[in-house]
């Protein structure tokens, strides 16, 4: 069955893609307060950017295929950063300002659940289709 | 005999068969692009007018050919979906539903597909 | 398909229509009509039996396709045609197997 095969190709794709939306999110909040990276800025909200993956080379070929997801790329957010008062931080400006990282801690949150969510459903979707496979074989029994 | 022939039944069946695969392959490209900007979800529809035809399998030929798409079936955009914000219009509890009742549309027509298969192996070995 | 294949070994028992199958003994199931009936009014009974019972399977499980029908009420019609299939096709070997000790017997 390679159209079932294709199909959970995708659902694989996209578990993929959610577990890096969730270690992405987990980067974000580990980091909320890193005033200080390699390139002495405090650290950038990263976002990953989703694309489907449309399998046009199969599809030309007339082999089986599904739509599946990919990660396009990874971004900083060029969100400013946020600033607090605290002139004894060592990081403190002249103004006695600290600039922290443009993270929002709920959504980030927000964004860990969602991709949690779409990864139970595509592992839902994997388990339908397996079961799917299974089936049509028993009808060589 | 009156009535469905084995051969018209077969036909049917496997028609059946080939409409939920594809909608199981629909739905999981849409639950794949839950969260890709922009995706619009897509389901596998019958084209209406044969639908009337071919739903009246009693009258008509059970091999009869579709133009747009075998089987009568075609995948197109779902409408009237409620876009987020990021333009995506994936419903994943809507996707899972219809995953759920493809698998049970398939599994139907297997067990009285493997039925029939199961009967004419017994006639080829004459009950043995 | 079975169907077919039934009505060629009931064409072959018409053929022996002249053998009674008094004391052959064959089968609990055979319905109790005129004693002397041959293997082909049987045969003939049963296979209308199986005609029968497809018939209606095959139009509940295209009801289940259409959605116009239950799919319990197909898997029982495809039960009942199944086993009334085997139940023939059982009671023909019986029928063909008593045929034969008769036609072994010496005159």
């Amino acid at each position: 069955m390679s159209t079932l095969n294709a199909a959970i190709s995708a659902s694989a794709s996209a578990l993929n893609a959610e577990k890096k939306r969730i270690e992405v999110a987990v980067s974000n909040l580990a980091n909320q307060e890193s005033t200080r990276t390699a390139d002495g800025q405090p650290y950038r909200r990263r976002d990953v950017v989703l694309a489907a993956d449309d399998k046009a080379f199969d599809a030309a070929l007339g082999r089986a295929s599904a739509t599946g997801v990919r990660v396009a790329t990874v971004v900083e957010d060029q969100a400013p950063f946020r600033r607090r008062y605290e002139p004894s931080h060592p990081d403190a400006d002249a103004d006695g300002f600290v600039a922290l990282p443009n993270v929002d801690a709920p959504q980030e949150m927000v964004d860990m659940l969602g991709a949690a969510r779409a990864y139970q459903a595509n592992l839902a979707a994997i388990s339908l289709i397996r079961d799917m496979v299974a089936k049509a074989l028993e009808l060589g029994r | 005999m009156s009535g469905i022939s084995d051969a018209a039944l077969v036909a049917a069946l496997r028609r059946q068969m080939t409409i939920s695969v594809a909608r199981q392959v629909a739905s999981a490209g849409n639950l794949a692009n839950v969260d890709t900007p922009g995706f619009k979800a897509r389901e596998v529809k019958f084209d209406s007018e044969l639908e009337k035809q071919l739903g009246t399998l009693k009258t008509t030929h059970p091999l009869h050919l579709t133009p747009g798409g075998a089987n009568g079936a075609v995948e197109q955009e779902i409408e009237g979906l409620e876009e987020r914000r990021d333009g995506n219009n994936v419903q994943v509890d809507r996707e899972l539903l219809t995953m759920g009742r493809a698998a049970g549309d398939f599994s139907a027509a297997q067990t009285v597909l493997a039925a029939k298969f199961r009967l004419v192996r017994y006639a080829i070995n004459e009950g043995k | 398909m079975p169907i077919d294949m039934l009505k060629a070994m009931n064409a072959a028992a018409s053929a022996v229509t002249s053998v009674t199958p008094a004391g052959a003994g064959a089968g609990k199931a055979l319905k109790a009509g005129n004693p002397g009936s041959s293997f082909a009014d049987t045969l003939g009974k049963l296979v209308k039996s199986v005609e029968k019972t497809t018939d209606e399977a095959n139009t509940a499980a295209t009801n289940m396709l259409d959605k116009t029908g239950d799919v319990h009420e197909t898997m029982i019609a495809l039960q009942r045609a199944e086993m009334t299939f085997q139940l023939t096709v059982q009671i023909r070997n019986k029928l063909m197997s008593a045929y034969n000790d008769i036609m072994r017997m010496p005159i």
